[in-house]
């Protein structure tokens, strides 16, 4: 296992278009990092370009201490899980997962143990005659788990590996697929565009959009500490909220105000605008901090347009002129299309952006 | 009772597809069948009308005297009765008559043992039956026909060296249309098909002079440049399809796991092409092996084999049942090189396509 370094790396195609931008990356050793960005972002090639599939337009890669930037990709001793399996259909499961240890010439009985030992790990130790067109879309998966694994590679690189299975396969293969990790203490760089599965499994989450990083963090930093509109927007489900609002300084303290919105901030709140010299700035505030109060604790009346009951919660749909808010309501009383709603919000958890940079004020 | 319309519906509609089936299983069995039946026929059999279905395994004769020495006669299994063909005394005219014409082997001594029967015997005339020699034909066209062996050697040869000038550079570049975005890709591609446009007598003559000018005219060398421009253009398009067809990242995967550009070529793409390869190979097989048209004016001295063939149809030697004798030994490689790529075509591990 290896650390990995990414240094000042940009990919460009053709002349123009810049896939990757100067993206510098460093993951510890054992660390589980989640490259996570809607499609396009860049960050299946970053990840191509660790593996050597891509060349490096600038900058420099390096494994551990060792530098790849310029290596072919058997030389780099990676392996990668891809998002169809790329398992090789002419081949047996055992051969699939002997493959990369023939071509190491490893001697016979130890690469048999090898085989039956992954094989065993990933579940698959009576499948290893079958040819992959036997197997299911969950078994071809996991020959792919036990041909990365068998290698003992430095970095784990899974592009996108469950993306091609059903909603319940893909979440008991994420539980697996963790635990595997943990058991094989690799270096994994797991790269997805389902932002659930990143904060289900990452150690830390890079985000990425058009090709820059735009957070790396914890799942709970990128959740409870966004630093963009973006990463706000982008993780959890419903997405965060957001208000346009002016700043107000009366005798009683900082106001946040917009037409339909009256939010006097608490005592610690206001410090955060101390630097802040602009008059509007973007409310961002999650579903689940946002409360249901009585009428005289309201900071924010509306009519529900719409209830949708989860079980265990339901979600509110609240129209503000055209700009809808969700917030997550306990599931019961159940709320009625029409009814008078009367919000306030989890002040401590409120994000504050800037609506030119749409960068948080708050950090 | 309103079931039996719907009964006789269908059983209208069943016979007219079986009808169907069987035409066309028909027409393609009995051009075969009766090309075979041919090759096996003597030269009266086949000169004979009407024509019989199957070649006869035995022929009865009749002996009798004649005027001017022997009268012999042949039972014809159509009119039911003994047709004289033959009236000499020369023995060795009607030993060399009965198998050069009805395809029946006998010696003189065999023939001087009838005559002693039909001397010493109480009857006017002997009856007696020879059994055909059924691989006269073939013996006889190779034994005639100029340059048959050497030709259907030649033939084998350019077959070979086309499927392998046209697999190798029509797979790279199949390879290549498949693999590789560049400039002009689609109307080279498009170009390749070109040269199939031009039927080969059309570019006959400049090929005569260019081959000429190469050295290359009446050469085995020269006739496999010429099918191989016609078989690339068919694997550039076979081989480029089956390649999009294989997942870039089945290669990819091999270079991560520790193989080289070479060994991935070898290891996983060629495997999994092989069907494709196959099938290419087929139709280059069957191209180069049959072709004639290019080959009598691109040849003088060296024919192929299916030059050979067709001189004997000409009239040259001139008898259809030689030629059909020839067509078959033709079709034979061709018939055993399909049999024996079929199985990589239908080769898809395990019953699944890649």
């Amino acid at each position: 296992m290896a650390t990995l370094s990414m240094q000042n790396v940009t990919k460009k195609f053709g002349r123009n278009v810049i896939a990757v931008k100067d993206f510098n990356l460093e993951v510890k050793e054992k660390e589980f990092l989640v490259l996570l960005g809607p499609s396009g972002c860049g960050k299946t090639t970053a990840m191509r370009m660790v593996a050597g599939l891509e060349e490096v337009t600038s900058g420099n890669i390096f494994i551990g201490d060792r530098e790849v930037t310029e290596l072919p990709p058997r030389k780099r001793n990676v392996s990668m899980i891809f998002q169809n399996y790329a398992v090789w259909p002419h081949m047996t499961v055992y051969d699939n997962i002997a493959f990369a240890l023939k071509l190491k010439h490893m001697h016979k009985d130890e690469l048999d143990k090898v085989v039956k030992e992954t094989a065993g790990l990933a579940k698959i130790e009576m499948l290893l005659e079958r040819f992959p067109s036997q197997l299911s879309g969950g078994q071809q998966q996991r020959v792919a788990v036990a041909r990365a694994i068998a290698v003992n590679p430095d970095i784990f690189l899974m592009d996108e590996p469950l993306s091609n299975l059903d909603a319940k396969l893909r979440v008991s293969m994420r539980t697996e697929l963790k635990a595997i990790h943990d058991k094989a203490g690799a270096t994994t760089v797991f790269v997805t565009h389902d932002q659930s599965e990143a904060m289900s499994m990452a150690d830390r989450i890079v985000i990425m959009k058009d090709g820059e990083v735009i957070q790396v963090g914890s799942p709970d930093d990128v959740y409870h500490r966004s630093r963009t509109i973006f990463v706000a927007d982008f993780i959890g489900t419903p997405p965060t909220n957001f208000l346009d609002v002016s700043i107000k300084k009366e005798s009683d303290g900082t106001h946040l105000v917009n037409p339909h919105l009256n939010l006097l901030l608490e005592d610690g709140m206001a410090k955060h605008f101390n630097s802040y010299k602009k008059e509007h700035l973007i409310l961002g505030i999650r579903p689940e901090n946002i409360l249901l109060v009585d009428s005289e604790k309201s900071a924010l009346s509306a009519k529900c347009l719409v209830s949708e009951p989860q079980g265990s919660h339901q979600v509110v749909a609240i129209q503000l002129d055209d700009n809808i808010i969700k917030a997550i309501a306990p599931a019961w009383p159940t709320i009625a299309p029409g009814t008078d709603v009367h919000l306030n919000f989890k002040q401590e958890t409120l994000r504050f952006f800037d609506p030119d940079t749409t960068l948080a004020i708050n950090d | 009772m309103n079931r039996n319309p719907i009964k006789i519906g269908k059983l209208v509609r069943r016979t007219i597809f079986y009808l169907f089936i069987v035409t066309l299983a028909v027409s393609i069995i009995l051009p075969a069948f009766f090309l075979v039946s041919l090759s096996f026929l003597s030269t009266r059999e086949s000169y004979s009308y009407p024509l019989p279905l199957l070649p006869s395994l035995k022929t009865d004769y009749s002996l009798t005297h004649s005027d001017r020495g022997y009268l012999l006669s042949v039972y014809d299994k159509f009119d039911k009765e003994f047709q004289t063909v033959l009236d000499t005394a020369e023995l060795k005219k009607m030993s060399v008559y009965m198998e050069a014409q009805i395809g029946t082997p006998y010696s003189i001594p065999e023939i001087e043992g009838r005559i002693a029967e039909l001397e010493n015997g109480t009857e006017d005339t002997v009856f007696f039956s020879a059994r055909k020699n059924l691989l006269l034909n073939y013996t006889t066209f190779f034994a005639i026909t100029r340059d048959a062996v050497p030709a259907l050697l030649r033939s084998l040869q350019i077959a070979g060296l086309t499927i392998l000038v046209s697999l190798s550079i029509g797979g790279m570049a199949g390879y290549a249309f498949a693999r590789y975005v560049f400039a002009g890709r689609d109307a080279l591609k498009f170009s390749v098909l070109f040269v199939r446009m031009f039927p080969g007598v059309a570019i006959a003559l400049p090929m005569v002079i260019i081959l000429s000018n190469m050295g290359f005219y009446d050469r085995p060398i020269g006739l496999t440049l010429v099918y191989s421009v016609g078989s690339i253009a068919l694997t550039v398009w076979i081989t480029a399809s089956i390649f999009m067809g294989i997942p870039e990242s089945l290669e990819e995967a091999a270079q991560v796991f520790g193989a080289t550009k070479w060994q991935t070529f070898l290891r996983v793409t060629l495997p999994l092409a092989l069907p494709g390869l196959a099938a290419a190979a087929m139709y280059t097989f069957l191209g180069a092996w049959t072709e004639t048209v290019s080959a009598i004016i691109l040849t003088q001295f060296n024919p192929t084999f299916p030059v050979v063939v067709y001189q004997s149809l000409l009239g040259a030697v001139g008898n259809v049942n030689l030629a059909a004798a020839g067509g078959l030994v033709l079709a034979i490689p061709s018939i055993i090189f399909t049999f024996f790529i079929r199985k990589y075509i239908q080769q898809m591990w395990g019953g699944v396509t890649i």
